[in-house]
C-alpha cells in the first residue's frame, strides 16, 4: 500500500525513470547495451546534471526520456504520463537542445526561427511574441533578429537553440551539452541563465555535460554515468564529502628523500625543478596536515609554499570512477 | 490541440525557405524549360503528329510535378537530417508523420503553380494550346498521391540507410517510363504501376478535351484504388522505417 508520503513525492516528480535498459542492435555484430537499467527521478523545478565520459549513456538516456530512441525495457514517466506508452503526450510539455548547435534552421532568420518553434508547439505568435522579445534581449540577440541563423557566431547559434527550445513553453526541458564550443564569457553567460530558468521560471531541467565546471556551478544533484549505470546521485554538496580528501600543494627547498612520506601520505605528481620539489599530497582528515609538517621538520625538510586545493567536481568525478573501476 | 498553428507553421516555413532558394529554383526551371525545347523540337524535326507534341508537353510538365513531388518527401526529410533539425520535428504535439503532410501541402500549391506557369510558357513557345481546369487539377492531384507514397517509402528508408540518393536518381527516370507507358501499351500493367493510370486520363482531358463526367465509374475507381494503395503503402513502410530507426538511435545521423 502507498504510503502519504510516496504519494507527495510522485506528485512532486516530473520525471520518474526506472530500470531503463537500451541495447542497440547492430549489423552482424553483438547488440551494445548504451543503457543498463538505470533508475533516477527529477522533482519539479530541479536542475539535474548528468555527467559521464563518452559512451556512458547520457545522451542515450536523454533521446529515450524525449522519444526519439525507443528503449529496450523500462518506464518512463513525465509528469504523469507514461512516456513510453504515449509518447506525444509526454512530449507537448518537453522541449530539447541536443548536441550542439545543430537544433535550429540555418537559412531561417534568428526572429523566424523562434516564430516557427512557438508555433510548433502550437503557441500563437499574440502568445509568444512577449517572450520572443524578452528572449531576444535577454540573449543579446536583438540587433541580430533579422540575421539568417547561419551568419551568427557559434555563441549566438548555441543562445538561439537554447531560446527556440523555450519558446515552445513547456516546464520540462532537456539539455544535452549545452555549452560544448562556447567560449568562457558565452558559456557563463548560459550558466547564469539556466540557474535563472529553476529560480524564477519554475522549470525543471536535466542537463549533460562533459564540463564539470558547468554542472557544478548550475545543479542543484548530479548523476554520475559510466558504462550505462549510474554511479552516483547526490546533491554536489554531499559528493564533495562523501570524497572528502583535503588536496595541498608542497614547494619544498631541494631534493629531500620522500621515502618516509610516500609511505604515510598520499603523494602525487612528483616534479625536481631549479633545486626544489614540488609535489601534490592527498589527505584523509584535516588534522593530518599538522602531523605531515611536523614528519617534515623532524626530516629538516624546508617548506618553500603550501597551497590549500578546493575540490572541485573533476576530482570528485575522478573518484567516482575510480571506486567504481575506473574509465574502459 | 491547436493543430492549425502547427500547420500555419510548417507551411510558412516551406514558403520562407523557397524564397531563400529563389535563385536556385529559377536556375532549375530555366535548365527544365531548355531540355524540354530541345525534346520538343526534336519530336517535331521527326515531324511527329499533334498528338504526340501536345502529349510531350503534358507528360514533361507531369515529370517535372511528379520529380519535384517525390523530392519533396525523399530529399526533404534527408536536408532535415543533415541540418540537425529532424528531431526537433518530432518534439512537438503533432506526429511528425502530420508534420510532413502539412509540408506536402504547402509543396503541393507550389509546385501546381509552378506546373501552371510552365505549361503556360509551354503553350506559348510551342505555339500548342491544351485545356486545363478544375477537372485537371483533381486528377493531377489524385494521381500525385502515388508519388508521395513513394516519397514515403523513400524518406522512410533514408531514417534508416541514409545513402538512398542512387535510388532516388534511378526512380525520377523511372517516371518518365511510366508517363509514356500507356502510349505504347495497352497492358493492364498501367493499372498496378504508379503515375501512368492518372497520367492517360490527364492527357485525355487536357488533349482530348473529355470532361470528368466522360470517365466511367471503373476508371475512376482504378485511379483511387491505385493512388490511396501507394500512399497507404508508402506511410506504412514510413512507419516501419521510422520505428526502425528509433530502435537503431538513428534519427539524429547522418
Amino acid at each position: 500500500m502507498k504510503t502519504q508520503d510516496d504519494l507527495n513525492k510522485k506528485a512532486n516528480n516530473a520525471l520518474t525513470v526506472k530500470d531503463l535498459e537500451k541495447t542497440y542492435p547492430q549489423w552482424r555484430k553483438e547488440p551494445t547495451k548504451a543503457v543498463d537499467g538505470i533508475s533516477f527521478s527529477v522533482d519539479k523545478g530541479e536542475i539535474v546534471g548528468f555527467l559521464g565520459p563518452n559512451g556512458a549513456g547520457k545522451t542515450t538516456t536523454i533521446k529515450c526520456i524525449c522519444g526519439l530512441v525507443e528503449p529496450t525495457r523500462g518506464k518512463i514517466n513525465i509528469f504523469g504520463i507514461d512516456a513510453i506508452k504515449d509518447t506525444r503526450k509526454a512530449v507537448s510539455n518537453t522541449s530539447a537542445v541536443l548536441e550542439g548547435n545543430r537544433n535550429i534552421y540555418w537559412r531561417l532568420t534568428t526572429r523566424e526561427n523562434l516564430e516557427f518553434f512557438a508555433r510548433l508547439h502550437g503557441r500563437s505568435l499574440k502568445e509568444a511574441e512577449s517572450e520572443i522579445k524578452s528572449l531576444l534581449e535577454r540573449f543579446d540577440l536583438k540587433d541580430k533578429e533579422d540575421a539568417p541563423a547561419r551568419k551568427l557566431s557559434r555563441g549566438m547559434q548555441q543562445k538561439l537553440a537554447l531560446s527556440c527550445a523555450l519558446i515552445r513553453g513547456t516546464d520540462f526541458l532537456l539539455l544535452d551539452e549545452p555549452t560544448l564550443g562556447l567560449d568562457v564569457k558565452t558559456s557563463k553567460e548560459m550558466r547564469a541563465f539556466v540557474k535563472q530558468l529553476t529560480s524564477n521560471g519554475g522549470k525543471t531541467i536535466l542537463l549533460s555535460s562533459h564540463d564539470m565546471n558547468v554542472v557544478e556551478d548550475v545543479c542543484e544533484r548530479v548523476i554520475i554515468m559510466n558504462e550505462g549505470k549510474i554511479l552516483a546521485n547526490d546533491s554536489v554538496n554531499n559528493l564533495k564529502d562523501v570524497f572528502n580528501v583535503h588536496l595541498y600543494d608542497f614547494v619544498l627547498e631541494g631534493e629531500p628523500k620522500l621515502s618516509g612520506l610516500k609511505e604515510k601520505y598520499s603523494v602525487t605528481d612528483i616534479q625536481h625543478n631549479n633545486g626544489k620539489t614540488k609535489l601534490r599530497v592527498s589527505l584523509k582528515e584535516a588534522d593530518s596536515f599538522y602531523e605531515l609538517i611536523n614528519h617534515l621538520q623532524k626530516k629538516n625538510v624546508k617548506l618553500e609554499e603550501v597551497k590549500n586545493l578546493d575540490k572541485n567536481m573533476e576530482e570528485i568525478f575522478m573518484n567516482v570512477i575510480e571506486r567504481e573501476g575506473g574509465v574502459k | 490541440m491547436r493543430e492549425h498553428i502547427i500547420f500555419y507553421s510548417v507551411v510558412k516555413k516551406y514558403f520562407i525557405e523557397l524564397k531563400r532558394y529563389f535563385l536556385n529554383t529559377l536556375m532549375t526551371m530555366i535548365g527544365i524549360f531548355i531540355l524540354f525545347m530541345l525534346v520538343f523540337f526534336g519530336l517535331r524535326s521527326f515531324e511527329a503528329g499533334t498528338e504526340t507534341l501536345q502529349g510531350s508537353i503534358v507528360g514533361f510538365a507531369m515529370w517535372i510535378f511528379a520529380v519535384m513531388a517525390y523530392s519533396e518527401m525523399s530529399w526533404g526529410l534527408l536536408q532535415e537530417a543533415r541540418d540537425g533539425t529532424l528531431e526537433q520535428l518530432y518534439l512537438t504535439p503533432s506526429t511528425f508523420r502530420r508534420i510532413s503532410a502539412y509540408r506536402v501541402f504547402g509543396s503541393f500549391i507550389f509546385q501546381f503553380l509552378l506546373f501552371v506557369v510552365f505549361l503556360g510558357i509551354m503553350m506559348v513557345s510551342t505555339g500548342q494550346y491544351l485545356s486545363l481546369n478544375a477537372g485537371v487539377i483533381l486528377l493531377i492531384g489524385l494521381t500525385l498521391l502515388s508519388i508521395y507514397g513513394l516519397g514515403y517509402i523513400m524518406g522512410g528508408l533514408s531514417l534508416v540507410f541514409k545513402k538512398v540518393q542512387a535510388g532516388n536518381q534511378i526512380l525520377q527516370f523511372l517516371f518518365i517510363l511510366l508517363l509514356v507507358l500507356p502510349t505504347i501499351t495497352d497492358h493492364q500493367v498501367i493499372y498496378f504501376v504508379p503515375l501512368s493510370w492518372g497520367n492517360h486520363m490527364i492527357n485525355r482531358m487536357m488533349i482530348d478535351g473529355l470532361s470528368l463526367l466522360d470517365f466511367t465509374l471503373v476508371e475512376y475507381s482504378i485511379l483511387l484504388v491505385n493512388s490511396f494503395a501507394y500512399l497507404i503503402i508508402g506511410l506504412f513502410i514510413f512507419t516501419l522505417m521510422e520505428r526502425t530507426a528509433k530502435k537503431r538511435g538513428l534519427l539524429g545521423h547522418y
